[in-house]
């Protein structure tokens, strides 16, 4: 208490010290030597200060300040001279900038300091470094400040008059010092609206955002004005309220885990949040084929989607629970109070599915806590560059990449989304007013290249973000140039989360993200230790990598690219590259085989010139050419045994090449009597187009002047190609009704569409021209399914 | 062209399921392995040797000299097979 006093008086007269002096010397009579007294007693006051400070350094700095302030009282009291006695303020300036501009040398600042002691959480939060970056420049600004108030009052001491030291020392300055607190006020305000409002996901609450703040949006041609507002928007009221409501519904329930699947990313969010919050695991599923469905979906699990679902009448439309009709609904009374709130991150549970590029999708478990710290992350480096934009997707929120950066991190951060994804690259154009954040991936930004001449001329240059797979750097070039920003590419897979980035322009290096710690796996595979992942020795992915000192890598190809044909490795894409070399290549695709022996097997599209090349040649001496110019390069047992040359390389649904597509097209030995030009292959459906030559046998005995394809080998080709590459069971049980409309002719390329329903073991097929005019032939079949074809029939699903 | 040069020309496409290429296609006097100069030569590997040295012992009833220098002068074409696998069967 009597330290409190003493230190109330002390700093009192320091702060009033111009004005007494100057009154005392001016009208109280008092002499510059009983003046000094005062100067003394001060020096004597910051003395005790000096015996209590703890720090070595804090010493030093309090112990020459008390050094000379005495120099300072003794000078004046002994020359009984004013011009001392006036030197006080100079002296508390010397000290002040000492002391903020040691803070300079030794961070933490001392605005930090004080920052950090007013809000416990700075040092945890994602923006700390933004926030120490501006605590550093307030610490530089008051240096300065202390610099020119010193010089300024080591002026007054010399040059002016008492009354003016006075006036400056004891007004002004103190006037100087209060505008600047209050312009730094200003500024940090400022400074604030432009960062990230960040709430940890499970940290969220009812007041967590303003009611009125913008949630979601919706820019569809559907979206009406209603009363001023439109119609999809949704805010933190609405949020909050529908997340209530779903919780109340899964409450009320034993289902758990539950299914989800909602194409409204608004109604996914919102489904997922009450899921997390009210402890039931979500098992977020973007396929939603029923035979798919089927096969994860057990009795008590619940099912809660966006749009009416055929198989299961079990599923919950998640409008229905909003509006209160769901079955055993949540009576309004009963709704009340809202639920909702914290929960735990570590408990809460969900499961993702892989895409399935290299092989069937895989259920992945996730801990929420997982992707709460790669949010976290994600905000610490990208955070600044969001504040006030809007976020617009292209990728499905179903896959973890489009799940973090479309639905968690806007809720995150308060950036309002948009309910429904951009499809088409000319969709664009329409938001080219917005700021915008836009989540995409390599497949859309290929078409948006291809597909657009002109610069679509954003008012702001959007923030482009990229993954799925590696974007070509003359892709990302060209979206730079339509939309004036180079998309930043994320690296990372369903398993590991985010684990690196990097915009190609600065070169095809990864930096990691700063918590993901790389090292390589003996298989040379890249291997991954962060926050978001669980296993404690990290997580080996399948890629190939150089890693360098400081952590970044560069990839080079994923490790089942490499295999070993009877003994030998060998790189596919080395192979692919060569063939490429050859100038006369669109596009190919190498695959091993194995049947009797180990080998290679090449689908290649020829270019224009590759055509022109071997107008007429038969297919023999275009294998051999290839083989040739391989032998070059690479040993004969890894050179390809087998060649397909097609129209265009079969694409799944989503734009990927899938090895076993093309294994499967060699799985149907060539034939001199047909040639597969083109297929696709979907879950369930396959479409080849085909071309029977007029040199093939099947045109043989009918009519000689007038060749035509007989019934019995449309039935048999369909029968064919449904077993090798719908994995149709072997024995026909029984021919429906067939037509034959019009006749397929020699030399003229076909359509055939062929669909195989598992469960009914139906096949259908239909053969037209390739413009889809004309119908030559269709018809169904049923096939003779054991039990154990229809369980493995899902094999093929997608 | 013989009868037993078509049939070892049937047992090379069939044993090594060659595609694209017919008994036909297969030059007689051109190498079974790899290529000579004139580019002539089906360009088998030393794995499909293997398969179809059990191919021919199979099919012709006739035995190889565990020689290596031997075999793979009856091996040089289809008529220095031809001509191994007249000497030697025994049917």
């Amino acid at each position: 208490m009597k330290q409190m006093a003493g230190k109330i008086f002390f700093t009192a007269i320091s702060v009033l010290y111009p004005v007494i002096v100057y009154c005392g010397y001016r009208y109280w009579g008092l002499s510059p030597r009983r003046l000094s007294l005062m100067l003394l007693a001060l020096a004597f006051y910051h003395f005790l200060n000096f015996t209590r400070s703890k720090s070595q350094v804090e010493r030093g700095r309090t112990g020459i300040f008390v050094v000379l302030v005495l120099v300072c009282a003794l000078v004046a009291f002994f020359a009984d001279n004013i011009l001392f006695v006036k030197f006080y303020p100079v002296l508390v300036n010397l000290s002040l900038l000492s002391f903020f501009g040691f803070t300079l040398w030794k961070p933490p600042s001392f605005a930090f300091r004080m920052a950090s002691l007013h809000d416990k959480s700075l040092e945890k939060s994602p923006s700390f470094k933004a926030v120490e970056r501006y605590c550093r420049n307030v610490t530089v600004g008051w240096c300065i400040f202390f610099i020119v108030n010193g010089s300024i009052a080591t002026f007054t001491v010399f040059v002016g008059s008492d009354k003016i030291w006075s006036l400056y020392n004891g007004l002004i300055s103190y006037i100087l010092i209060g505008l600047i607190f209050m312009v730094e006020y200003l500024v940090r305000k400022m400074v604030q609206s432009k960062m990230q409002s960040y709430v940890p996901v499970c940290d969220l609450e009812l007041d967590s955002r303003p009611n009125g703040a913008l949630v979601s949006f919706d820019a569809g041609a559907d979206a009406a004005n209603v009363g001023g507002a439109v119609a999809g928007n949704r805010t933190w009221g609405d949020f909050v309220s529908d997340v209530s409501k779903v919780r109340y519904y899964l409450e009320a329930r034993e289902n758990t885990p539950w299914i989800l699947h909602c194409e409204d990313s608004y109604f996914f969010t919102v489904a997922l949040i009450a899921m997390l919050q009210s402890g039931r695991k979500a098992l977020v599923t973007a396929n939603r084929q029923e035979a798919f469905i089927k096969e994860i979906k057990k009795p008590e699990y619940g099912f809660l989607t966006d749009e009416p679902f055929a198989g299961d009448d079990s599923a919950t439309m998640i409008q229905d629970v909003l509006a209160g009709t769901a079955s055993g609904e949540c009576v309004e009374e009963k709704c009340a109070p809202l639920k909702f709130g914290k929960f735990d991150k570590s408990k809460a549970e969900m499961v993702m599915y892989t895409s399935g590029t290299t092989g069937e999708p895989k259920a992945v478990y996730k801990l929420f806590l997982q992707f709460e710290n790669e949010l976290f992350e994600l905000v610490k480096v990208f955070g600044n560059d969001w504040v006030n934009r809007k976020v617009y997707s292209t990728v499905n929120h179903h896959h973890i990449y489009g799940l973090l950066f479309t639905a968690l991190l806007p809720i995150a951060t308060g950036l309002p989304f948009r309910r429904h994804r951009i499809d088409f690259p000319t969709e664009l154009a329409n938001i080219a007013g917005e700021t915008a954040v836009i989540a995409s991936s390599p497949a859309f930004l290929k078409r948006l290249s291809a597909e657009t001449d002109k610069a679509i001329g954003f008012k702001c240059p959007p923030i482009i973000y990229s993954s799925g797979g590696p974007l070509p750097e003359d892709v990302a070039r060209k979206a730079s140039e339509l939309t004036g920003y180079w998309p930043m590419e994320i690296y990372g897979s369903t398993e590991t989360g985010g684990i690196a980035y990097r915009q190609s322009k600065n070169g095809p290096v990864w930096k990691p993200f700063e918590v993901c710690k790389m090292c390589l796996a003996e298989n040379g595979c890249l291997n991954i230790k962060s926050s978001y992942i669980l296993e404690a020795d990290g997580f080996t992915t399948g890629d190939l990598a150089d890693l360098y000192d400081d952590g970044r890598f560069l990839l080079k190809g994923r490790s089942d690219s490499i295999v070993k044909i009877e003994e030998k490795r060998i790189s596919l894409p080395e192979v692919e590259n060569r063939l490429k070399q050859t100038g006369l290549v669109q596009d190919v695709r190498v695959v091993p085989m194995v049947g009797k022996r180990q080998y290679l097997a090449a689908a290649i599209v020829l270019n224009d010139a590759g055509r022109e090349k071997f107008a007429g040649a038969p297919k023999l001496a275009v294998n051999n050419f290839f083989h040739d110019y391989l032998l070059k390069f690479i040993e004969n047992t890894v050179s390809p045994k087998k060649w397909r040359y097609l129209e265009e390389l079969p694409q799944n649904t989503e734009g990927k090449i899938r090895m076993r597509d093309i294994q499967a097209l060699f799985g149907l030995a060539e034939s001199p009597n047909f040639k597969i030009l083109k297929f696709r292959r979907e879950p369930g459906v396959l479409t080849a187009k085909i071309l029977f030559p007029a040199t093939s046998d099947y045109f043989d005995g009918h009519f000689p002047e007038f060749k035509l394809l007989p019934a019995v080998v449309q039935v048999d080709m369909v029968l064919r190609l449904a077993r090798n590459f719908l994995d149709v069971p072997k024995d026909l049980s029984k021919m429906n009704r067939t037509r034959f409309a019009n006749p397929i002719l020699p030399d003229v390329p076909v359509m055939v569409k062929i669909s195989y329903d598992a469960d009914a073991g139906k096949v259908t097929f239909a053969f037209t021209s390739v413009d889809g005019e004309t119908s030559f032939s269709n018809g169904s079949m049923i096939m003779q399914t054991s039990v154990a074809t229809v369980a493995g029939a899902g094999e093929n699903r997608e | 062209m013989s009868d037993l040069n078509t049939r070892i020309k049937e047992v090379i496409i069939e044993s090594l399921e060659l595609e694209d290429i017919t008994p036909a296609d297969i030059v007689d006097s051109a190498p079974i392995f790899g290529k000579n100069a004139a580019g002539e030569g089906l360009g088998l590997d030393s794995i499909d040797a293997l398969e179809l040295g059990i191919a021919i012992k199979e099919n012709f009833g006739v035995t190889f000299s565990t020689v290596k220098e031997e075999t793979k002068k009856h091996f040089a074409s289809v008529n220095a097979l031809a001509d191994y696998i007249s000497a030697n069967s025994k049917g």
